[in-house]
């Protein structure tokens, strides 16, 4: 599967709780039943905030550091 | 077949401890603390070990993401008490290590003294007020006091934003202070609970320990209700083969990887008591408080005497200390080389700019929120209430409630600001 495929939800900039609100609005709205999301933060609480509520929804989660203070979740649906 | 073991071995690209730019810019910020300590210590002892401990503390605020703002917003946004249990083992630890020392202080509470430094502040309106502002503030601005600090110092500007609002707030608490003073300050009690129904120093460390369970319980039940429960991530964990990998394998869960919050709590509420000890309890808004004074003076306002407040004690109580270097400034200023190290190592500084506008306003009207409900309640979520609760006051567990009270409203208001 190519990168470009895969919807990307850039939160970098934003600090908590909005990484988390805008992954739920996410999840429960536009793009209600996504297969796979990516989520860019550049705020270290998120990677902590974000797994929880995106497992509650049946998602597992993928944190890879992308470079010096961000890093990609890779949401999948289980 | 040898060179195949040892192909594969070199093939990873870490092969060696891999020294950052950031690493490397944390060793620096680590030799300038350490030598701006013996500086300080050149001329005042304490002043210089305030300033290693306030170092320790922001490390641990950093290191562990300890966030008051998130404890009590994420209860009533999500149902997780993740900070907020973080937050009840360190006061649990203090309450131990601060009776310990007020006994020292005060062998016979029922004598009526209270003992001196030890967060006791007054009850009344003023901290119900104070609690409340301060709760709607910390969940307006994204971090309460000690959270914008230490994010000051890992990168984020809108934190910048928040500290000078809350050097605002302080400003306009400054100029209306008498005023809070006549109307309900001066007449509000201190309650100090050994000293109350003759319940001692036993007494009043089961009920606050008592209180502390009772909160991690309905904490636990409010998660439970939320469908709340900790993941299991998938992180890339490979198993240590070589010599660089074992040592990053003891390094990692300190310096790279973010502590388990209950560490934290423990740890934050270890250098509560040495701090009180060596000093008085933690409180971080005497420097700010310090700073607006400044200010308004520098404006060409004058600063007027501020009624009683030296005689209540806690932080910003503090602020009328002279000198550059004082004891204000090293908790305060203390902080930040400790949160910029943590960030360093872990490789997670960055210059953060928010997208959106609005966040800048959010920053500043927070921030203003706080600093005027810190300089009413005598203190922010550290000096009036991580601790006050374990100075056995019941002005921590008044000013706790409202804040959390504050803390829900501020979480209708940014609901709706998206």
């Amino acid at each position: 599967m190519a990168d470009e495929q895969i919807p990307v939800l850039d939160v970098r900039g934003e600090i908590c709780p909005y990484p988390m609100l805008k992954t739920n609005e996410m999840l429960d709205g536009d793009q209600k039943g996504v297969l796979i999301l990516d989520v860019l933060t550049d705020h270290p609480p998120a990677l902590s905030t974000v797994p929880p509520q995106a497992m509650k929804r049946g998602y597992e989660v993928e944190i890879d550091e992308l470079g010096a203070g961000e890093w990609r979740m890779r949401l999948t649906k289980i | 077949m040898t060179t195949d073991s040892l192909s594969l071995e070199n093939s990873k690209p870490n092969a060696l401890i891999p020294i950052s730019r950031q690493t490397r810019a944390g060793f620096v910020v680590v030799f300038l603390t350490l030598l701006v300590a013996f500086l300080i210590s050149r001329q005042n002892g304490e002043v210089a070990a305030v300033w290693m401990l306030a170092t320790a503390f922001g490390l641990t605020l950093q290191r562990a993401r300890f966030c008051f703002a998130s404890a009590f917003r994420d209860l009533f946004l999500f149902g997780s008490g993740h900070n907020m249990k973080g937050i009840i083992v360190g006061m649990g630890i203090a309450t131990i290590g601060f009776a310990a020392i007020m006994h020292w202080i005060v062998p016979n509470p029922g004598s009526g003294t209270l003992p001196a430094e030890a967060h006791i502040l007054p009850v009344g309106l003023s901290v119900v007020v104070g609690g409340l502002l301060f709760g709607v503030g910390m969940v307006i601005a994204g971090g309460c006091v000690s959270g914008s600090l230490y994010r000051m110092a890992e990168g984020y500007i809108a934190s910048w934003v928040a500290i000078v609002g809350v050097i605002i707030g302080l400003g306009a608490l400054t100029l209306t202070w008498n005023w809070w003073w006549n109307f309900t300050i001066s007449t509000e009690p201190k309650v100090w609970f050994p000293n109350v129904a003759n319940l001692g120093y036993t007494g009043a460390i089961v009920i606050t320990l008592l209180g502390l369970v009772a909160i991690y319980l309905l904490v636990t039940f409010m998660e439970l209700k939320n469908g709340l429960f900790m993941p299991h991530i998938n992180k890339k964990i490979a198993p240590a083969i070589n010599f660089d990998e074992r040592v990053r394998a003891t390094i990692d869960p300190v310096f790279k990887r973010g502590w388990p919050i209950a560490i934290g709590g423990v740890v934050l509420g270890i250098i509560g008591i040495v701090m009180y000890t060596v000093h008085m309890p933690l409180g971080v808004t005497g420097e700010l408080m310090r700073a607006s004074q400044l200010g308004l003076g520098w404006a060409g306002v004058d600063v007027p005497t501020l009624d009683g407040l030296s005689t209540l004690g806690g932080c910003t109580g503090r602020s009328g200390e002279p000198g550059l270097l004082g004891h204000t400034f090293a908790i305060t200023v203390g902080l930040l080389p400790g949160a910029l190290i943590g960030a360093l190592f872990a490789g997670e500084f960055k210059i953060r700019l928010p997208k959106k506008k609005r966040r800048y306003f959010q920053s500043i009207t927070g921030g203003v929120m706080m600093g005027y409900a810190s300089g009413l309640a005598i203190g922010c979520t550290i000096g009036a209430f991580f601790s006050a609760v374990p100075s056995l006051s019941l002005s921590g567990w008044v000013f706790g409630l409202a804040m959390a009270a504050g803390a829900f409203t501020g979480t209708q208001v940014i609901k709706r600001i998206g």
